[in-house]
């Protein structure tokens, strides 16, 4: 049973790394504390569905909802930089709008996608014709593994570049870079606009997988993204960017092994996670406080969420 | 050529707190001109300079570059042009990234949101040489992250990110100031050495008044938001700090007070 856990936490834990990736790129390369992507996942969710259901192919379904995240990104971006609106409130104005395009877009607060095609089922075809032996069952994991691998090193490619340079900067000191030609309004916006695409590609993914979308399932995602991106860090410390991307994939997969240990072990019941994850998330944000009181080396937790 | 043409600045503008930093200040800079800038706290120097990088707009009058009117042009635009040293060694460089991506990005101005890889074999020769050039062994440390660093080696970090694409315009705001006195003529040294080997026409603010006199060939001191004394030339080779306070005194019927001051 344990190792069914761990390969459904496993599976959980990529899908929604991705989403972590994105809140990385936000809070903390940006330093940005973008609430977006409680609507951002969900929208993300609702575009794939409501496509995959009205007959359209699953990919295509996908790419779209990654679109329509990323202009999500774009108006909380805008609504920041050009209107002068506060980072969090862009994105509270945002996500709290996109609630009512979710339910239009879909139609109803819920799609099932039962017995619609998904991107796992045409892999699980696919791969039936190169290895008829494949146990489909794998298909998922399979999938996740080398889904989320790729977004990773295209995400730490990017902040390799001479634009991902720019972004890392904008969050890191302004003034600097400003003063080295680059606009950071624009760098701002280029790093909203990617990271809201991968959360609802995350979400988009999500809904497949678990054979649903709800307008609900949003709730928290900023709370599970950034715990994923803390216990990431805090375990694999976040020397370059190689390592810290690494350590998100990480944290998202710990943090869905043990809320699935809790609920398999019946700590707690379903309805409790979001508690249980926001407690989680307080005490991370409070433990590099505690270790440098006890004068214990820390590793740079400094800086969620207080831009 | 660089033209500041009668510009104003005045801060919190229609409120209680209405401070007039600039005061209809006119200076034109000839190309290869060297200028130190002194005058007392408040004098409206630090304004003057981001007046010219455009960190913020002014209220009135024009700033002309080349023949350009930049006055409405954004801060991250005239940095296409312009290299800035700041007096908090915080503030030139960006701490969690390392010492070459951090050249990467003075190298690749002013395109710097472009695609292109930040770094790759030929770059980190280009830049182990410039670090060659400051006798701070940096040139071993490439990927040290720049928050381990000394206020001198990233004032001196910055210094170089600021010159690496000649500048028409190089801003210094007392860039020293914050270092202590072995390492800010060390940095001062670096300074001379930038400016004059690559002819960059330079603006340097600085509270050291021997500084002031034998850097540079010309100085002016402002007050009160404008420039009370412009020399040059043969006058400013032989003045004194002495003659220079004196100067001062005449002029405006008062003390230079300035407690940050140095006076040697
Ligand atoms: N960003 C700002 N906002 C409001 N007032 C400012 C600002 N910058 C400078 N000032 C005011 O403008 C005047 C000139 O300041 P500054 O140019 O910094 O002087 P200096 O560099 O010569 O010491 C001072 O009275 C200062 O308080
Ligand atoms: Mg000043």
């Amino acid at each position: 049973m344990l190792q069914n856990l761990f390969l459904k936490s496993l599976e959980q834990g990529l899908a929604f790394g991705i989403m972590a990736l994105g809140v990385y790129i936000t809070f903390k390369i940006l330093k940005f504390s973008d609430l977006t992507v409680d609507g951002s996942f969900p929208l993300g969710a609702a575009v794939a569905a409501s496509l995959i259901v009205s007959g359209h192919s699953p990919f295509f379904a996908t790419l779209v909802a990654l679109f329509a995240g990323a202009s999500a990104g774009f108006i909380t971006g805008f609504l920041n930089t050009k209107a002068g609106i506060s980072d969090l409130l862009s994105g509270i104005l945002t996500m709290t709008s996109l609630y009512s395009i979710n339910l239009r877009i879909m139609g109803r607060p819920n799609t099932p996608l039962l017995n619609q095609p998904t991107v796992y089922a045409i892999i699980d075809d696919f791969s039936k014709k190169v290895w008829p032996l494949f146990p489909s069952k794998h298909v998922y994991l399979l999938f996740f593994i080398i889904f989320a691998l790729f977004i990773k090193v295209f995400l730490d490619a990017f902040l390799k570049t001479q634009m991902g340079f720019a972004l890392r900067a904008t969050g890191d000191n302004p003034q600097m870079i400003r003063s080295q030609g680059v606009n950071t309004d624009l760098a701002k916006i280029v790093g909203l606009v990617i990271s809201n695409g991968l959360v609802a590609l995350s979400g988009a993914l999500v809904a497949q997988y678990q054979g649903f979308a709800d307008v609900g399932m949003g709730v928290g995602t900023i709370v599970a993204g950034l715990a994923s991106v803390i216990i990431g860090e805090s375990l694999l410390g976040g020397r370059t960017v190689f390592v810290s991307t690494l350590g998100v994939l990480f944290g998202s997969f710990l943090y869905r092994f043990s809320i699935s240990l809790v609920l398999s072990f019946r700590l707690a019941q379903a309805s409790d996670l979001k508690l249980f994850t926001a407690i989680v998330v307080i005490i991370a944000l409070t433990a590099p406080r505690f270790r440098q009181s006890l004068k214990l080396p820390t590793k740079g937790c400094e800086s969620y969420g207080n831009s | 050529m660089v033209i500041l043409d009668h510009i104003q600045k005045i801060f919190h503008q229609d409120t209680p707190n209405e401070n007039q930093a600039l005061n209809n200040l006119s200076l034109k800079i000839e190309d290869g001109d060297f200028i130190t800038v002194i005058g007392s706290n408040g004098a409206g120097k630090s304004t003057m300079l981001n007046a010219m990088a455009g960190v913020f707009p002014i209220n009135k009058g024009k700033i002309v570059l080349d023949g350009k009117d930049i006055t409405n042009l954004a801060e991250h635009k005239r940095a296409a042009f312009i290299g800035r040293v700041f007096q908090d060694p915080m503030l030139g460089t960006s701490p969690s990234m390392t010492i070459e991506e951090n050249l990467s990005m003075a190298y690749a101005r002013p395109r710097n949101m472009s695609l292109h890889w930040g770094l790759d074999f030929y770059r980190r020769k280009i830049f182990k040489d410039y670090l060659k050039d400051i006798p701070l062994g940096l040139e071993n440390r490439l990927s040290t992250k720049v928050k381990l660093l000394s206020g001198g080696q990233r004032q001196s970090l910055t210094l170089i990110m600021a010159t690496m694409k000649k500048p028409k315009l190089l801003l210094l705001d007392e860039h020293t100031a914050a270092l202590d006195p072995k390492t800010a003529i060390l940095v001062n040294n670096l300074t001379q050495k930038i400016v004059y080997k690559n002819k960059i026409t330079t603006i340097m603010v600085t509270h050291n008044l021997e500084h002031a006199i034998k850097m540079g060939n010309r100085l002016i001191m402002m007050h009160k938001g404008n420039i009370v004394m412009d020399i040059k030339g043969e006058e400013k080779s032989t003045m004194t700090i002495p003659r220079l306070l004196n100067k001062f005194e005449q002029l405006q019927g008062e003390k230079f007070v300035d407690d940050r001051v140095m006076l040697a």
